[in-house]
């Protein structure tokens, strides 16, 4: 029998699954605990987004969002390594925790743990620019702080079969 | 426990100096470790060294993890030595390809160096 998540949007779309992702990820591999922080934004017109493409079941994509000063931490916390830019190293980084992000989202909802493949990460820096997705079927966004940083992670779903 | 020698493929450069990290805090004694970014360069690390540990991830380009572990086998490289599947892919339809396609075990990422210690040291010392 066909699998289908059209019945069940409200389930994918829990917001708690992306805040028990978040949750999860940071606290193993980056030993920092996040807290869900809906009043704050990303001051650092210079940000990086990283996005990892949801294909299958769903498809849409991760998005996980921040200014360069909370990249740079994000990534020295997960590598124990310094960094003065935003470099390789920083955005290969973004690039994995975008993508345990998103693979710890989908695992909340068994269907799409099987039935639903992540694309190779994509990084892109620079100022002033923004994500358009045309009419998505839904969207989960949070806004997260660790230490006096702030990042987004949003889940923006286009299409569920 | 002598000293190991390990290949790590994942086309994340961070994610790779993490694993071996990993690796050593789980109290592996690491003599080397070969670096791949896909399949087909793990392959071309096999055919150069000899290693007594794989890890290797899943979704990576140019040859996945799946087709790596295949093309082991297929090209008869590495007989006998412990292939780790280190993946955020976690459904049971994975571990299962990644069984029958010759992983010995499976970590899902994030992981803790616990579990890499679990589930790599029973491997090593068995092989």
């Amino acid at each position: 029998m066909a699998v289908s998540l059209r019945e069940s949007v409200q389930r994918v779309s829990d917001p708690r699954n992306l805040d028990a992702s978040v949750e999860e990820v940071f606290r193993l591999m980056l030993g920092i605990e996040c807290t869900c922080d809906p009043g704050s934004t990303i001051g650092d017109k210079e940000s990086v987004t990283a996005v990892v493409g949801f294909g299958g079941l769903l498809s849409g994509a991760c998005v996980l969002r921040m200014g360069a000063r909370t990249a740079m931490k994000m990534v020295a916390k997960m590598t124990g390594m310094e960094f003065g830019e935003v470099d390789d190293t920083v955005k290969d980084g973004l690039g994995e925790i975008c993508n345990m992000l998103a693979g710890a989202w989908k695992g909340k909802v068994p269907e799409l743990s099987a039935n639903c493949g992540l694309s190779i990460p994509a990084v892109i820096s620079g100022r002033d620019y923004c994500l358009h997705v045309q009419a998505p079927e839904f969207q989960v966004h949070h806004v997260y702080r660790f230490d006096e940083e702030s990042f987004e992670v949003t889940i923006v779903c286009d299409g569920l079969q | 426990m002598s000293e190991i020698r390990a290949l790590i493929v994942d086309d994340s450069s961070v994610m790779r100096k993490i694993v071996e990290r990993a690796l050593r805090q789980a109290g592996l004694d690491l003599e080397v470790v070969h670096e791949a970014g896909t399949g087909s360069e793990g392959l071309e690390q096999l055919k150069a060294h000899s290693v007594d540990l794989i890890l290797s991830d899943i979704n990576m380009p140019v040859m996945d993890g799946l087709e790596f572990l295949r093309q082991i086998r297929v090209q008869n490289l590495a007989s006998g030595v412990p292939v780790i599947m280190i993946t955020t892919e976690s459904s049971e339809e994975h571990v299962k390809q990644a069984i029958q396609a010759g992983a010995r075990g499976y970590i899902r990422k994030p992981f803790t160096a616990e579990q890499i210690k679990e589930r790599v040291l029973p491997l090593v010392r068995a092989a």
